[in-house]
């Protein structure tokens, strides 16, 4: 049951997306984000959907799985647009009965509302099927390492996450064992109110703190036995390196923020 | 030709939680050869886990001197020479894999010590081909079976290219069948690479594949030597809560009862081949 779940939802594939550089995509990933933060008017929400299309095909993801990804936050996007639609303050009642009513302006503003979180959700999930999460990692902490002046502990975050990947499927395992064990000794985990599952999740949980901290101890030993000594003079198997293609990824992603401007503040 | 390892008068006492000084290790005296495949066997709390951690300097000497290749471990400017001279592999496969890919994971050692980049690599399909792991270096440590684990585990160690692999048990948490393969693959790293290897169980039938076995109580060696001549002392082994393998205790009683038996007898086959001459 626990082990449907997936984590790091890597997809392998060949393509330019799969190939560019994390950083590339981890950046131009917040780019978009701002990018999709200045769509105003219909115009810039059209494009903003073709872009997205056009980086999805261009990735040769399964479209529909990336579209599946939208799944879990199915009930955040259509709340957020019911919400638009039933509250939102306008002129133009198209529709009117007892207190509700719809306006047009809060159709418009609901539908640019909710499409700005599946654009949003799309383009996370693109990076996030096309990046595997070491590289992922890698990348994080390469973006953070200017900051570490500042304080931020860009080796230690990222180890952190690698550490986490790497044991997020073995205390799932584990969980899942426990489970058993208990339910094999009578435990009940799916009657009674919140409170009483939650209690009866107690058992689970002890064992599986106390297994965690001894698994932290003994892999921070062996750690330490294989010469770990924190960020300072280490190399890395996968170097990162920018190419012409991350370039012009770059570059992609300018134009597109400058054509989201201009349809802004210029509209047609 | 000086030992790769030496103890002089090894002593450490561990201070528990009410303050107590708990006494791990007595005095202890050993020399380590080049090369060797040396067992350690003893009942539980007998100090072999604390004797292994003080070969690669995770725990240091209270009293006495643990020297790795002349070098002193409580020196601390030699301290990465010496984890890179004496690797460590745990009872627990999966607590000590880092990476959620094998191959990140044998490079992590790599990683550490600053080899450059062009090199690591290479020694990483190096050490995973000496384990026979070559075709998972892609795969997902968690999904591999528990030998299958630990071999990672042991190319992480190799890809350091040590001088010693210091096992604590190894094989508590594998099946028959793993415990095997890392017998095989223990053997194989000392016949081709000339690896040192102490090596720590439960198992007398693996300490009977070493060169030389040790047996500890009490933070002290009480017995050494061949494994044929360690094992033979059935009566000994047994007042230290130690289990003599199968054929030694039939060879004793049939001693005892007034035949006359060569006295280095272990394995099954030795006893056949005395009882049917
Ligand atoms: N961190 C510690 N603090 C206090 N006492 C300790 C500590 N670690 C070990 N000891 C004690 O030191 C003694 C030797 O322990 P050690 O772990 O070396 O035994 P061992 O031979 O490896 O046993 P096992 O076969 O169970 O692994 C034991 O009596 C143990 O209780
Ligand atoms: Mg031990």
């Amino acid at each position: 049951m626990l082990s449907d779940i997936t984590l790091g939802q890597y997809y392998p594939g060949n393509s330019v997306i799969h190939h560019l550089d994390p950083r590339t995509k981890i950046l131009g990933t917040l780019l978009f984000i701002i990018a999709i933060f200045m769509a105003t008017n219909t115009a810039g929400y059209i494009f903003l959907c073709v872009f997205v299309m056009a980086v999805i095909l261009a990735s040769r993801l399964p479209v529909g799985m990336v579209f599946r990804s939208l799944k879990p936050l199915a009930f955040i996007i259509i709340l957020t647009m019911a919400l638009h639609f039933f509250m939102g303050e306008g002129e133009q009642v198209l529709f009117e009965w007892k207190f509700l009513r719809i306006t047009q302006e809060g159709l418009a503003m609901g539908i640019k509302m909710s499409l700005r979180l599946v654009l949003l959700l799309l383009i996370s999930s693109v990076l996030t099927f096309t990046t595997s999460p070491i590289v992922l990692t890698d990348g994080i902490e390469s973006l953070l390492n200017p900051f570490k002046r500042i304080g931020v502990p860009a080796h230690e975050l990222a180890m952190m996450m690698t550490i986490a990947l790497r044991f997020i499927p073995t205390l799932i395992e584990e969980t899942d064992r426990i489970i058993k064990a208990q339910t094999a000794r009578g435990a009940d985990f799916s009657s009674g109110n919140l409170l009483q599952k939650a209690k009866n999740m107690l058992p689970v949980l002890i064992p599986l703190f106390i297994s965690a901290f001894r698994r932290a101890d003994e892999l921070a030993i062996a750690m330490e036995a294989r010469c770990y000594r924190g960020g300072e003079g280490r190399t890395r198997m996968h170097e990162l390196a920018y190419t012409k293609v991350d370039v012009g990824a770059f570059v992609l992603i300018v134009v597109v923020m400058a054509i989201m401007a201009a349809l802004r503040w210029w509209p047609l | 030709m000086q030992p790769l390892i030496e103890l002089q008068d090894l002593t450490h006492a561990y201070t528990d939680a009410e303050n107590n000084q708990v006494l791990a290790l007595q005095k202890l005296n050993l020399q380590i050869e080049q090369g060797e495949f040396l067992a350690v066997i003893g009942a539980n709390g007998c100090g072999k886990s604390t004797l292994a951690k003080h070969l690669n300097a995770l725990l240091l000497p209270t009293g006495g001197k643990c020297l790795v290749n002349g070098m002193d471990t409580q020196d601390e400017s030699h301290l990465w020479d010496i984890r890179q001279t004496v690797g460590m592999v745990f009872q627990n496969p999966d607590n000590q894999i880092v990476a959620a890919v094998v191959e990140e994971d044998v490079a992590f050692g790599l990683e550490n010590i600053g080899v450059p980049h062009a090199e690591i690599r290479p020694r990483v399909e190096t050490a995973l081909k000496a384990v026979d792991m070559s075709a998972y270096a892609l795969h997902a440590p968690h999904l591999l079976s528990g030998g299958q684990k630990q071999r990672v585990a042991i190319a992480g160690v190799v890809a350091l290219e040590p001088r010693c692999i210091v096992m604590d048990e190894p094989t508590a948490m594998l099946d028959p069948l793993g415990r095997k393969e890392i017998m095989a693959t223990v053997k194989k790293l000392q016949r081709e690479k000339q690896i040192t290897f102490v090596y720590i169980t439960h198992y007398m039938n693996e300490a009977m594949q070493a060169d030389r076995v040790i047996v500890m109580d009490h933070g002290q060696i009480v017995m050494q030597g061949k494994p044929a001549e360690v094992f033979s002392r059935v009566a000994e082994l047994q007042t230290l809560h130690l289990e003599a393998p199968l054929a030694a205790t039939v060879a004793a009683d049939l001693r005892h009862a007034g035949l006359s038996l060569p006295r280095d007898i272990i394995t099954n086959e030795e006893l056949a081949a005395a009882l049917c001459r």
